[in-house]
C-alpha cells in the first residue's frame, strides 16, 4: 500500500520559474510539419496489450543465462524510458510557460508521452517474462548516468529551451531511434520484433519533432545562441553518452554487467546489438547529426575516447 | 538569463523553492501496480482514444443554419472552452512531474500521460468548433474577464513543496473536474446541434475517467492520513470552490458582476438558445448545487468535512 509523499531533502538552490502570460492564446497551426506529427501520432495509436502477440515470446525456449541477460537488457531500457515520465511533462510545462512558444509542439508532446508510457508497459512486460524487473544497475556507480534531473533542468528559466530541444529531443531521440533500428535488425524473437517495430514508429516521430523544431528556430538564433547550443550538445555527449547511458560498453568500469547482458541478448536475437554494431551506429549517427547541425550554424567537435574510434 | 527569439526580455520569472530542489534518485525503480484501479483507467483510456479530426462528423456542422449573432456567441463560448482545456495541458503534466518526484505509484504517472493527451484533444476540438463557426478568438473580449479564466494556480501548487498533493487532487480533480463533468453531462442533454453534442459527448467520456482517478486516489490515500492532513485537504477544496468555481471559472454567471461578465453571460445565453453547446444560469444552477452537495457527501466518509458555501446567486449550499 502506498502512503503520502516520499521526497528527498532539498539540497539544490531554488529554481527560477517563468511566470506564464497566457493571453493572447495562439491555437492556430504555425508549425504544420509538427502538427502533422501530432495528427499521425493520434492516427497510428496502438495498444501494447492488444497489438502485440505476447504468446510468441516463449521465454522458456532460452536457457537461464540468456533469460537473465534479456532480463537485464530490458530492465536497463526501462530505466531509460521512465525518464520520459517526468522529462516530457516538464518539457511540456516549459513550452506552456515561455511566452510565444507555439501550440503544435505542446500538442505533440502530449502524444509523445503516451507513447513513452506504452513503451514502458512493453518493457515492463518483457522484464517480467524473463524473470522480473531489476530495480537498479549491478554497480551503484552506474546509477548516476540515469539520474540526470532533466525535469528540473528544463523547468529552470536559465535553461535555453532551444538548446534543451537540441540535446534531448533532436540529438538524443535521434540516437535512440538509430539504436532501436540496430536492435530490431538483430531481433529474431517475434514478440520483441513487434515491440521494436511499434517503438521505432513512435521514435521516428519523436526524433523528427526535435529536428523539425530546431529547423524552425535556427534562422533566428544569434551567434551566441549557436555557441551555447554547441556547448550543451558537447557536454551531453561527454557527460551522458560517453558515460554509457545508451551504450553500456562505453563505461565498462561501472556498466560491465549491462554490457555483457546486451552482448548475450544480441546473440540470442532478443533485441540488442553487438558492441561493434552499436559503435558503427553511434559514429554514423553523430556524423550525420554534425552535418545537420552545421547547416544550422552549430559546430559539433570531434569526440575522442579510448572506448571507440574518434567520432 | 538566456533569451530566445520570442521570449521577451521582460518575461517575468520568480525564484522559488520547489519540490524539485533535491537531486534525482530514481533507484530502486519500483514500478509495481500499487493502484490497480488507476492502472485500469490507463488501459481503458488507451482502448477508448478518439481523434477530433476523424471521429467528429464535421460535415454535419452547418454554420449557415445560425444567425451571425449566434455564430459569434458560439465562437466566443467554444474559444473560452478551448482556453480552459488548454490550461489543463500544462497543469496535468506538472502534477505528473510531482508524482515522479514523490515516487507515487507508477499507475498515476502512466494514467496522466494519456490524461494530458486527452486535454490536448479537448483543446483541439474546442478550437476547431470555434474555427468552423467563424474563427477562434484568442483572448477574452473584455480584459476584465481574464481573471476568471486565466488559471486556477494548480501548476504552481503542483510544484510547491508546501502544498500536499492530496489537497491538490481533492481540489482539482474531485471538485473542479467533478463540477466540469456534471456540466458536460448537462450539456450533452440540452445541446441540439449534432456536432456540438458529439464533441460534448467525447469530452464527457474522458472526463469520467479523470474524475474516477481522483476518487480512487483519495480513497486509497485517506486511510493513511492524519486529521491534520485531512484538514489541509479541506482547506484546498474550500479554496478551489470559493476562489475558482464561485468566481466563474466554469460558469460565467458565477463571476463577479461587471460589463465583462455580463457580455460573457449574454454570449452563453445566445449559444444555449441556438443549441450550440452552452447553458444558462436558470438551468445550470440546480446542477451546480447538486454537484457541490454530492462532493460534500462523497468526501465526508473519507474524513473530509466541507463547510457551507455561499454565493449571491446561489445562497448557501
Amino acid at each position: 500500500m502506498h502512503g503520502p509523499a516520499q521526497r528527498a531533502a532539498p539540497t539544490l538552490p531554488p529554481m527560477r520559474l517563468l511566470v506564464e502570460r497566457r493571453f493572447p492564446l495562439e491555437m492556430n497551426v504555425t508549425l504544420p510539419q509538427i502538427r502533422e506529427l501530432y495528427d499521425s501520432g493520434k492516427a497510428e495509436r496502438w495498444n501494447p496489450h492488444r497489438d502485440i502477440d505476447w504468446s510468441a515470446l516463449q521465454p522458456e525456449q532460452y536457457d537461464a543465462p540468456v533469460r537473465e541477460a534479456a532480463r537485464r537488457t530490458w530492465s536497463r531500457r526501462l530505466w531509460m524510458e521512465v525518464t520520459g515520465l517526468t522529462e516530457t511533462p516538464a518539457l511540456l510545462v516549459r513550452f506552456c510557460m515561455e511566452t510565444g512558444r507555439e501550440i503544435d509542439p505542446k500538442f505533440f508532446l502530449t502524444v509523445r508521452n503516451t507513447e513513452e508510457a506504452w513503451h514502458i508497459e512493453c518493457y515492463e512486460r518483457l522484464t517480467a517474462a524473463f524473470g522480473g524487473r531489476l530495480t537498479r544497475p549491478a554497480d551503484r556507480g552506474y546509477e548516476s548516468a540515469f539520474n540526470r534531473n532533466l525535469h528540473r533542468r528544463v523547468l529552470d528559466a536559465g535553461q535555453h529551451l532551444d538548446a534543451y530541444v537540441a540535446c534531448f529531443a533532436a540529438f538524443e531521440d535521434g540516437l535512440e531511434l538509430e539504436l532501436c533500428r540496430a536492435w530490431r535488425t538483430n531481433a529474431s524473437n517475434p514478440t520483441i520484433a513487434a515491440v521494436l517495430d511499434h517503438v521505432i514508429a513512435d521514435k521516428e516521430r519523436h526524433a523528427a519533432f526535435g529536428w523539425l523544431y530546431l529547423a524552425s528556430r535556427a534562422p533566428h538564433w544569434s551567434q551566441a545562441e549557436r555557441e551555447l547550443i554547441a556547448d550543451q550538445l558537447t557536454a551531453h555527449i561527454r557527460d551522458t553518452e560517453l558515460k554509457g547511458y545508451h551504450c553500456p560498453w562505453l563505461a565498462p568500469e561501472q556498466a560491465a554487467a549491462e554490457a555483457h547482458a546486451d552482448a548475450l541478448s544480441a546473440t540470442a536475437g532478443l533485441g540488442a546489438a553487438a558492441r561493434g554494431e552499436e559503435e558503427e551506429t553511434m559514429a554514423t549517427y553523430v556524423a550525420n547529426a554534425r552535418h545537420r547541425l552545421a547547416d544550422m550554424g552549430v559546430a559539433l567537435p570531434t569526440f575522442e575516447t579510448n572506448r571507440m574510434r574518434a567520432f | 538569463m538566456a533569451l530566445s527569439r520570442d521570449m521577451s526580455a521582460q518575461q517575468a520569472f520568480e525564484v522559488v523553492q520547489t519540490l524539485l530542489d533535491a537531486p534525482e534518485d530514481r533507484f530502486p525503480l519500483t514500478f509495481n501496480s500499487d493502484l490497480p484501479r488507476i492502472r485500469e483507467l490507463f488501459h481503458a483510456a488507451t482502448r477508448n482514444q478518439w481523434d477530433p479530426q476523424i471521429d467528429v462528423p464535421w460535415d454535419q456542422l452547418d454554420p449557415d443554419a445560425y444567425t451571425e449573432e449566434q455564430r459569434y456567441a458560439a465562437r466566443l463560448y467554444w474559444s473560452r472552452r478551448a482556453w480552459s482545456e488548454y490550461g489543463a495541458i500544462s497543469e496535468s503534466p506538472a502534477l505528473q512531474v510531482r508524482f515522479g518526484v514523490e515516487h507515487r505509484p507508477s499507475d498515476m504517472q502512466l494514467f496522466f500521460t494519456i490524461r494530458s493527451q486527452e486535454e490536448a484533444r479537448h483543446a483541439e476540438v474546442c478550437h476547431t468548433m470555434a474555427e468552423r463557426l467563424g474563427g477562434y478568438i484568442e483572448k477574452p473580449v473584455q480584459q476584465l474577464f481574464e481573471g476568471s479564466v486565466a488559471t486556477h494556480g494548480v501548476r504552481r501548487a503542483a510544484l510547491s513543496a508546501d502544498i500536499p498533493l492530496e489537497g491538490i487532487i481533492a481540489a482539482l480533480v474531485c471538485t473542479a473536474e467533478e463540477i466540469a463533468f456534471d456540466v458536460f453531462r448537462h450539456l450533452e442533454e440540452i445541446t441540439r446541434d449534432p456536432v456540438a453534442k458529439q464533441v460534448v459527448r467525447f469530452i464527457m467520456r474522458d472526463e469520467s475517467r479523470h474524475c474516477a482517478f481522483g476518487w480512487y486516489f483519495l480513497e486509497a490515500i485517506c486511510e493513511t492520513l492524519t486529521p491534520e492532513q485531512k484538514k489541509m485537504i479541506e482547506d484546498s477544496v474550500v479554496t478551489m470552490v470559493e476562489k475558482v468555481e464561485l468566481n466563474g471559472y466554469h460558469s460565467s454567471w458565477l463571476a463577479p458582476d461587471s460589463p465583462a461578465t455580463r457580455a460573457e453571460v449574454e454570449a452563453d445565453r445566445i449559444t444555449y438558445e441556438a443549441g450550440l453547446g452552452s447553458t444558462i444560469e436558470e438551468v445550470e444552477k440546480p446542477i451546480f448545487v447538486g454537484t457541490l452537495q454530492r462532493i460534500r457527501d462523497q468526501m465526508q466518509p473519507l474524513g473530509i468535512n466541507l463547510p457551507p458555501f455561499s454565493h449571491p446567486k446561489l445562497g448557501t449550499i
